[in-house]
């Protein structure tokens, strides 16, 4: 597996998250998605699909302090995994992860497979089914607008900072201290282990299963379950490719050893007709 | 021919074609597929601002949370350009957005005052667009529509109509409405008068009484729910009369139903209203006196009025101008006032004159320019004979009622009788009105307000106990003001919000920057 050194990441606090919907909006500025009232991207009914890259998801929450449920809003988008699941299972090298952390989707590598989508444990990447020629389509940390030095556009309008970019290492470390020294915090970061690790981490006061994380993810990188017998996968195809290749040369040879016995087997019991016979033998070999 | 056929097994013209033609077919499904490696995303565009290093702030940037159910406003996501100015007003102008500590409860405050959508550069914040509801109720011959219209409409809804700032098109306003088809139209200036006759009763006892005080104007929704979630402990210090809006509502289905004979379920109430927070107020479970029936069943913003007189292809300016219907008809220039910041103070105080010492206000309380004019907090003692000094304080943005409240509550200052309205200049520069500047200028507030002082000066009378139909609707159906019948139908009650956020403790107001 490719070791990133200096991998980003985008800490979502979601005590601050307002609602507000300011990130799906510069997503889809960005990104130049479709609007689609029918599918919103803040409420209770958001969801990610083809033109919500990001979504902003209210869950509403039982509480033992408050009669209400209390209203906590999580903005969902692909989870940049650190080892992603769906890169390991395209074959053409449509989805990489970059130097920066963000697993990039290159359309013009898809051959339109989707086996990105069954691989996401978190059910992100989604399809164009409505388009005659469809592509895969999903959150690509804005990879070409951080490469010039720029938060994601999400981040980058949220008006109560409960997003921040950064350094993984950095924004853990920040994390850690801020749920270890305020008890309002649960004690967890999600996105430190999961999978493997992901470059969107989450803090929140209310505990995570509870506000549609997927909890049971397990902490190992799913590519690290098939790697060890995959990775065997070329040789395994050239070395195969070889043997059959091999075994070919050898049936036709002894094919031609055995036709070329006949003929001589021939020859001899039509002795009358052997200038013929010859001829047909030079004309087969050419 | 004869050198092919020498080697026809080394490259045959058949072969070297389909080299040739593989080629090209594999080149030009490898260029239509593409061979580029460009990533997906990225296509589109965002305001110059968020084109920064990440680690440099943007101090203007998002947007307000606007709730989905928000009865008052809407925001089209498609026209959002995220320019922040909705959050500049709400936060800076109005202390809403921001004095409430993170993480939210189960609510997206907002007092529905409507002033993000005065200030959205792309209109993407606008009134919840009730004229369908409107033109449904108008075009079932079934149901008697009757329709009110506030003061502060006719000083801008001629700005829609391309007329100079601050015009008065009261009589073509009234006939707009009787040719759109209404069957009623009345003034919410008259229940203006008739909130003046409760409130200035209701600070007379409490005056008496000394307790609660100081009272504090109830009419602005905004406020009120301003109150309601920041400073519930003032709660009580409301004036429980009700609204102009709801007044007229509440009469409109008991009164005016009784005397015409009319089945008050057969009656849909409209009103007309410079303001996106009286949708909001409408809709509030406390408003339905009658049998359960809504006192004003849909509010449409001197905006969508607008609109609906543009569809139904009316020039309002070349129109005669038409008279309000009778017995909710009828205002004073005290009513009218109501419209400007300053205004509800002055008519309640030229009657609150009249209630305790049975005289006629002396000169200088018709024209009381003390608490007139844009300052953001203003300032008067009066001296009432039999009542003593009345100390009076007027505001309007809501941040200038945080300067008024916060010296209430750690008792710097002390006053009688306070008015406060949530938008900058009071109600003709609400969130409904016409958007003619923007963001909205002090130059469009003060002419708006000339013509409201304008009508004020050559109104019949300009005293609320003079008004006739006031006389006339307590002689036949209130008795008086604060009787058992005018506390059911005329007063409300109000609900602590607090519950619903953590309010902000320590902030800091900038009262340099209360002017407006």
């Amino acid at each position: 597996m490719k070791v990133i050194l200096i991998a980003k990441a985008v800490l979502v606090d979601i005590t601050k998250c307002i609602g507000c919907g300011s990130c799906s909006v510069a997503c889809k500025l960005w990104n130049d998605l479709e609007f689609d009232d029918s599918r919103p991207t803040v409420g209770v009914e958001a969801q990610l699909n083809d033109v919500n890259w990001t979504a902003v998801q209210r869950h509403d929450v039982q509480s033992k302090d408050s009669p209400q449920a209390l209203w906590r809003f999580v903005k969902q988008q692909c989870l940049h995994c650190l080892e992603p699941a769906c890169a390991s299972a395209c074959f053409s090298k449509a989805l990489q992860r970059n130097d920066s952390g963000a697993v990039v989707y290159y359309p013009d590598l898809c051959v339109g497979c989707r086996y990105c989508m069954i691989a996401c444990p978190f059910n992100i990447p989604k399809y164009e089914w409505k388009k005659t020629f469809p592509l895969v389509t999903k959150c690509q940390m804005c990879s070409t607008k951080t490469a010039s030095g720029e938060a994601p556009a999400c981040v980058s309008v949220c008006p109560t900072m409960a997003l921040k970019y950064g350094e993984r290492s950095a924004l853990l470390k920040e994390a850690r201290q801020l749920v270890n020294t305020n008890h309002l915090y649960i004690k967890e970061i999600y996105g430190e282990y999961e999978v493997g690790g992901t470059s969107w981490l989450y803090i929140s006061d209310v505990p995570f299963e509870q506000l549609g994380f997927k909890t049971d993810v397990g902490t190992k990188p799913l590519p690290s379950y098939t790697h060890n017998f995959l990775k065997y996968t070329p040789f395994l195809a050239i070395g195969w490719g070889m043997f059959l290749t091999g075994l070919s040369f050898y049936t036709k040879r002894r094919n031609k050893i055995t036709s070329q016995k006949q003929a001589d087997d021939d020859n001899k019991e039509t002795t009358s007709r052997k200038s013929e016979s010859t001829e047909e033998t030079n004309n087969e070999n050419l | 021919m004869n050198s092919q056929d020498k080697k026809p097994g080394f490259l045959s013209r058949r072969n070297f074609f389909k080299l040739i033609g593989g080629t090209g077919v594999a080149g030009a499904a490898a260029i239509t597929a593409g061979c580029s490696k460009a990533p997906a995303g990225g296509t589109g565009w965002l305001p110059q601002q968020y084109h920064t290093a990440s680690h440099w702030p943007v101090q203007v940037k998002g947007r307000v949370p606007i709730d989905i159910s928000n009865p008052s406003i809407a925001r089209d996501d498609r026209k959002c350009i995220l320019c922040g100015q909705c959050i500049e007003v709400c936060k800076n102008t109005q202390t809403v957005f921001g004095y409430y500590d993170l993480p939210l409860k189960n609510d997206i405050i907002c007092t529905h005052c409507g002033q993000c959508a005065m200030w959205c550069p792309t209109a993407a914040i606008t009134e919840r667009d009730d004229v369908n509801k409107v033109v449904k109720a108008l075009d079932d011959k079934n149901t008697f529509v009757v329709v009110q219209t506030a003061p502060a409409t006719r000083i801008a809804l001629g700005e829609e109509f391309g007329l100079s700032l601050g015009s008065n098109v009261e009589g073509r306003q009234v006939a707009a409405l009787k040719k759109l088809g209404f069957d009623a139209v009345f003034d919410t200036g008259f229940t203006a008068d008739l909130t003046i006759m409760e409130e200035a009763s209701e600070l007379i006892k409490r005056l008496k009484e000394k307790t609660t005080l100081p009272q504090f104007t109830s009419c602005c929704p905004g406020w009120v729910k301003f109150c309601e979630y920041y400073y519930p402990d003032f709660i009580p210090h409301l004036s429980t009369a009700k609204s102009p809006q709801q007044m007229l509502g509440t009469l409109t289905k008991t009164y005016y139903a009784e005397i015409k004979g009319i089945n008050p379920n057969n009656i849909i109430s409209v009103a007309i209203m410079p303001c996106t927070a009286k949708k909001f107020e409408a809709q509030r479970p406390e408003m339905a006196t009658n049998r359960n029936l809504r006192d004003v069943d849909i509010v449409l913003t001197t905006r969508e009025i607008a609109r609906l007189i543009k569809m139904r292809g009316l020039d309002i300016t070349t129109l005669e101008e038409a008279q309000y219907d009778n017995l909710l008809g009828e205002s004073s220039g005290a009513g009218m006032i109501f419209a400007a910041t300053g205004g509800v103070t002055e008519a309640a105080v030229r009657t609150a004159h009249y209630l305790a010492t049975n005289e006629p206000p002396p000169e200088p309380l018709l024209s009381f320019t003390a608490v007139r004019g844009l300052k953001g907090v203003k300032e008067a003692s009066i001296e009432i004979p039999g009542l003593g000094h009345l100390n009076v304080a007027v505001c309007h943005g809501l941040k200038n009622a945080r300067i008024i409240l916060d010296k209430l509550r750690s008792g710097e200052a002390s006053w009688d009788f306070i008015e406060v309205m949530a938008c900058d200049g009071g109600c003709i520069g609400g969130g409904g009105q016409p958007r003619t500047a923007l963001p909205p200028s002090d130059k469009v507030r003060t002419s708006r307000i000339a013509g409201i002082y304008n009508i004020d000066k050559k109104d019949r009378t300009r005293l609320s106990y003079e008004n006739e139909e006031i006389q006339l609707v307590y002689k036949n159906f209130l008795v008086r003001p604060l009787s058992d019948i005018a506390e059911e139908l005329l007063h409300t009650h109000y609900s602590d919000r607090s519950e619903h956020l953590i309010t902000k403790k320590n902030y800091s107001l900038n009262e340099g920057d209360s002017n407006s």
